[in-house]
């Protein structure tokens, strides 16, 4: 709660009240919740070194926050705040793409089904929804994920 | 208070308070109905799955509570304070719109219930259509549409609290849909559900391949779904560097939220770039930390066989346009 707050006060209205599209809504939400969230961050640990870990979990817990219309979101949530050590969201960043076994032309949807399980594994709760649901959250999921990415690139831009 | 003989009178009794609460006494009906309407009961099984135990205190946080997946309907009745729903006893007071809320949602759980009646009836039309087909295969036309109808509607049913408006709909137009198949396609309701699935899904690829940048030229869904999952481990990945990043850099910190802003709502359409490998000495030229660079971006590239924007500061300065993902993006240019 006292993220909320702390938001609340730091919030930036632009001068002009035109509508915004909503990569704009979503950049700006993401960053007005990690970046008091990384001063917090700054002032409470006297430490030199800022964890790497809990950095990636706000980022990703600004992520789920300024994406909460939808699905993935709330298991990103659940995921982050469910457990006290930061976790990483790349759970298959090791694996890379497995490589399917092909013995016949019939594997072919199998393989196409074990893709789908995969992509699933990447998106949070992915495993949670039925194919044509995941399907639908992984183009959010991209989108927002390509949004955080410059909403980072910028941030960190902005303080070298 | 107890759903049982005594009750009606007692429900009398409040309605003959005066002091009674409009809302309260609205709720007093409904149980009242409920008890002596039981016929009332099936259309609404799903607002009020236990009737012996109402209360009327209880009414309110059945109906939201009631495992119901309305939003739409749960939407218009909590602003309306929270009137219970009592389709053939709404009082005057509360006026015009609120009645027509109500007929809505009455309709809603009748039509719920037919459409069940119209599957099975559905069913045994296709049954017999089947029989029709084997006689007359040779010249029969395919109508497309007509399935389409059936494809909505058995989907409808599947989902059917999803979009009360489409329900509606559907059960204005007829008892029965007739089924033609296509030519040498199968007509069992079961592959016709399939079709229609499997339909949907290669929509929703079509939208992700659009979404992906570099997409266009493949065609296979097994391809794409490559594709699509490089790019979200890409994404992933980069996500994970950049905060690495800043996790050193942040001691440094001097957030200026403005600045920040500024820069994104200008810079954020023109990130995706076309995938171009970044060679580590224009990485130097836009002014990252050395040190970060080569460690960072070195085993970085080799890894990814989709790489977008790697290069986010000389992507800036380019002035690169994207390829395109999103229209509403693209507004921001204009605006």
């Amino acid at each position: 709660m006292e993220r909320q707050t702390i938001n609340k006060n730091k919030r930036v209205f632009s001068a002009e009240p035109t509508k915004l599209s909503p990569s704009e809504v979503f950049t700006r939400k993401y960053t007005s919740h990690l970046v008091p969230a990384l001063k917090k961050l700054n002032m409470d640990k006297n430490s030199p070194q800022i964890n790497q870990l809990t950095v990636k979990h706000e980022v990703d817990m600004a992520l789920a926050l300024s994406a909460q219309e939808f699905a993935w979101s709330r298991f990103l949530l659940e995921k982050l705040s469910s457990s006290n050590n930061p976790t990483t969201t790349i759970s298959s960043s090791s694996n890379g793409t497995r490589i399917p076994e092909r013995s016949c032309k019939e594997d072919e949807d199998g393989e196409i089904e074990e893709k789908l399980r995969e992509l699933q594994k990447l998106l949070p709760g992915g495993e949670e929804m039925n194919v044509e649901e995941m399907l639908i959250e992984i183009g959010n999921y991209i989108k927002c994920l390509e949004l955080q990415t410059s909403a980072l690139k910028s941030i960190v831009q902005d303080t070298t | 208070m107890m759903m049982n003989g005594g009750e009606a009178t007692e429900a009398e009794l409040f309605l003959n308070c005066d002091d009674m609460s409009v809302l309260e006494r609205q709720r007093v009906q409904l149980n009242y109905h409920q008890y002596h309407h039981p016929g009332f009961e099936p259309t609404l099984p799903c607002f009020f799955p236990n009737s012996s135990k109402m209360n009327v205190g209880e009414v309110d946080s059945f109906l939201p509570s009631a495992g119901l997946d309305l939003p739409e309907i749960y939407g218009e009745l909590h602003g309306d304070a929270r009137i219970s729903v009592s389709p053939g006893n709404i009082t005057t007071e509360f006026g015009n719109s609120k009645k027509r809320k109500f007929g809505c949602v009455d309709t809603e759980t009748k039509v719920c219930n037919e459409k069940k009646k119209m599957m099975m009836m559905m069913d045994r039309e296709v049954a017999v259509e089947e029989e029709e087909e084997e006689k007359s295969k040779v010249t029969e036309q395919c109508t497309r549409s007509i399935m389409k109808m059936k494809n909505k509607a058995k989907k409808e049913q599947n989902s059917c609290s999803n979009d009360s408006s489409k329900v509606t709909k559907d059960s204005q137009r007829t008892d029965y849909i007739h089924v033609r198949a296509r030519r040498g396609q199968a007509t069992d309701s079961h592959s016709i559900a399939e079709r229609a699935r499997r339909e949907k899904i290669s929509g929703r690829m079509k939208f992700l391949q659009d979404l992906v940048p570099g997409c266009e030229k493949i065609t296979g869904k097994a391809g794409m779904l490559d594709e699509i999952i490089n790019y979200v481990q890409s994404l992933q990945r980069q996500v994970e560097f950049l905060s690495m990043k800043l996790a050193t850099v942040s001691p440094r910190l001097d957030f200026n939220i403005d600045d920040i802003f500024s820069k994104e709502v200008v810079s954020a359409p023109m990130m995706n770039l076309p995938n171009t490998v970044m060679p580590p000495h224009m990485m130097v030229n836009s002014g990252y930390p050395h040190d970060m660079v080569n460690s960072g971006y070195v085993h970085f590239n080799p890894m990814q066989q989709v790489v977008t924007s790697s290069d986010p500061l000389s992507c800036f300065n380019n002035g690169q346009s994207a390829t395109m993902w999103d229209s509403e993006v693209q507004n921001l240019y204009t605006v």
